[in-house]
């Protein structure tokens, strides 16, 4: 019962492995590369390795998508309680209105405000991947059944027994579903902070499109390609190993 | 003891309960019943602090609950619902051990004590305790939201449909095994019903409920031979003398009966039958395999070859029956007397129509 999930880490590990393997050689990309483009005179972006630009956009995604969970669950927690039910529609609101928003336009209102680099990057992706993450906390707590929770209160459990004992743990797949999707399109949208210079796996790219190198940009494009699909099993074996039904778990 | 004095809950501008006083005994099943929306959940909610009543105070064992904090009081308090509410991510074990987790018992302590509550509803450990909810049919689940219930062997009891939703033949299951257990632990319960059968064979004492208010609190022999109004008169409806027959065991009815042993000559058997229609016939170890009658008796080799061997459990009670379902067996089979066998189908002997008869007489006088 437990095999297919060691073998599903078992995998993801071999082929995280495999991945450090080929972003920490870059002779073999330097020989790929100008396989592919003869014409090149240059085929490796020279800002850096790609193993530090990989690294800058695992820091990018890190910090935003973390803020994300570590703000948006508990607000989503917050507008289902009694105490802030009221705000519930407006924080529906500003979590649309924050997908919405193109990330480029809050780059461009950032940086008279923060700077470049980092921070400006940082919250805009933040912004941007904060609607999945509330709205599935919502969805995920709203959908546990009011019978469970009257049987809960009934039995003699707290509120804050109630919320970690029986609400959390029903509404975790749907709230790590909403985690996953944020995280994903964080990785994709992290390569705009290369425009205002955080870095990142988005600089090969930028500087491949305004140079007109396609070796640049699929420099930068697999190895992020790489990196989403990584995180998204990462993700799903968290979330598969959250599975508490029976018969999800006999397979 | 549990008792309710003048309490009233208004929602909005509806008056769900209306001043309402009750007074539960110790140890005593007191059924609420009544049509829907009477308020009769309400109440039940109310008493371990669910909903606060709007007017009015509730004692338990002469305390004011609402000196309790509503956490500590539930915790006293068993609490089944109709939907039962198992956590789908706990295991049946897990379920049961909320409570006494709740109060930070031990972990050895509430193992034994998930065990013990397993085998008191009629469940292996072994095999359910690793169970799932989502792996148990409509009646186990039902039992283990008892079992829930009674984990941290609370007083009281709060009981809001616990039977409900299961088909009705496993609902008689359950409601018999209730009331054994009840024998046993003698719980202070309070019982929401609709169905005035189940309240009959639990209750101690019926509190029939309309629009909020109590118009009847009394036993179930009461209120079924003297209903206060109209209104209880026609809830109970017309069956109710068939009705007060389930509340009578047929313990005081049972009488010697005529048998044969199937090793019997004919012309035994045929002696026997002298004074009767018919007669039970038993084996060497007095258990039950039917019946004879001059008939059947007449046209056969042997006593063994005339027996009418219908299946036994169907056409006999055991002693722990009601006069109801005696009476239902008599007409189900076109009988005028049924026979009665000890737990290992041995006779022990029969109930006759006119005994129901009889008992009808004399409850109705």
């Amino acid at each position: 019962m437990r095999n297919p999930k060691i073998r599903r880490w078992l995998i993801l590990g071999i082929a995280s492995a495999a991945f450090i393997a080929l972003i920490a050689n870059m002779q073999l990309w330097q020989m790929a590369l100008s396989f592919l483009f003869p014409g090149e005179t240059q085929v490796l972006h020279p800002r850096a390795d790609l193993l530090i630009l990989t690294l800058e956009h695992l820091e990018l995604v890190g910090i935003s998508s973390s803020l994300t969970i570590l703000i948006g669950v508990p607000v989503g927690i917050w507008v289902t309680r009694p105490s802030g039910s009221n705000f519930l529609p407006i924080v529906n609101d500003l979590t649309s209105f924050g997908q919405t928003f193109p990330p480029v336009a809050v780059l461009a209102l950032a940086v008279p405000m923060l700077g470049f680099g980092l921070v400006p990057t940082v919250v805009a992706l933040f912004l941007y991947g904060l609607l999945p993450v509330v709205r599935n906390t919502i969805a995920g707590l709203r959908a546990v059944p009011p019978d469970l929770l009257d049987a809960a209160y009934g039995m003699g459990m707290s509120r804050r027994q109630a919320l970690l004992k029986v609400e959390l743990p029903l509404a975790a797949r749907v709230i790590l579903a909403g985690v996953r999707i944020s995280v994903i399109i964080n990785i994709g949208t992290a390569m705009i902070g290369a425009v205002i210079g955080a870095g990142g796996l988005g600089s090969p790219i930028i500087a491949g499109l305004v140079q007109d190198n396609l070796a640049f940009i699929i420099e930068g494009a697999v190895p992020a390609a790489i990196l989403a699909i990584l995180a998204d099993q990462l993700l799903a074996n968290i979330e598969g190993s959250l599975t508490h039904s029976p018969q999800e778990a006999n397979h | 003891m549990i008792r309710l004095e003048h309490v009233t809950k208004i929602y909005g501008d509806t008056l769900a309960v209306d001043d309402l006083s009750l007074e539960v005994n110790e140890g005593e099943v007191c059924v609420l019943i009544g049509p829907s929306g009477c308020g009769k959940t309400s109440t039940l909610r109310m008493v371990n602090r669910l909903i606060e009543p709007t007017s009015g105070r509730i004692l338990v064992n002469g305390k004011d609950i609402r000196q309790v904090r509503p956490e500590r009081l539930r915790q006293s308090i068993g609490y089944a619902i109709q939907s039962v509410g198992l956590f789908p991510h706990l295991t049946v074990g897990a379920n049961i051990a909320t409570v006494p987790e709740l109060l930070h018992w031990e972990k050895s302590r509430i193992a034994r004590r998930v065990e013990e509550l397993l085998e008191l509803v009629g469940l292996d450990p072994k095999e359910y305790a690793q169970k799932y909810p989502s792996q148990l049919s409509g009646g186990e689940a039902q039992r283990i939201g008892v079992a829930r219930a009674l984990a941290a062997d609370p007083p009281i009891l709060l009981m809001d449909e616990p039977f409900g939703a299961v088909d009705p033949l496993t609902r008689e299951r359950l409601q018999a095994q209730f009331s054994s257990i009840q024998q046993e632990l003698k719980k202070t319960v309070i019982l929401v019903t609709h169905d005035l059968d189940e309240a009959i064979r639990l209750a101690d004492r019926i509190a029939v409920m309309s629009a909020g208010k109590l118009v009847q609190y009394d036993t179930p022999e009461a209120i079924l031979s003297r209903p206060a109004s109209k209104f209880v008169h026609d809830f109970v409806g017309a069956d109710r003398a068939l009705k007060r027959l389930s509340r009578i065991s047929i313990q005081g009815f049972v009488h010697p009966s005529p048998s044969i042993g199937v090793n019997a000559t004919l012309s035994e058997a045929m002696a026997a039958l002298q004074s009767h229609r018919s007669a039970w016939v038993v084996d060497h170890q007095g258990q039950l395999l039917g019946w004879v009658d001059q008939t059947t008796l007449s046209a056969a080799a042997s006593v063994r070859e005339a027996i009418v061997a219908q299946d036994v459990t169907e056409i006999s009670l055991s002693s722990s029956a009601t006069l109801r379902e005696a009476l239902s067996r008599m007409l189900g089979q076109g009988f005028k007397s049924i026979p009665v066998v000890d737990e290992n189908r041995r006779l022990i002997g029969e109930v006759t129509l006119s005994d129901v008869e009889a008992a009808t007489a004399e409850a109705e006088a």
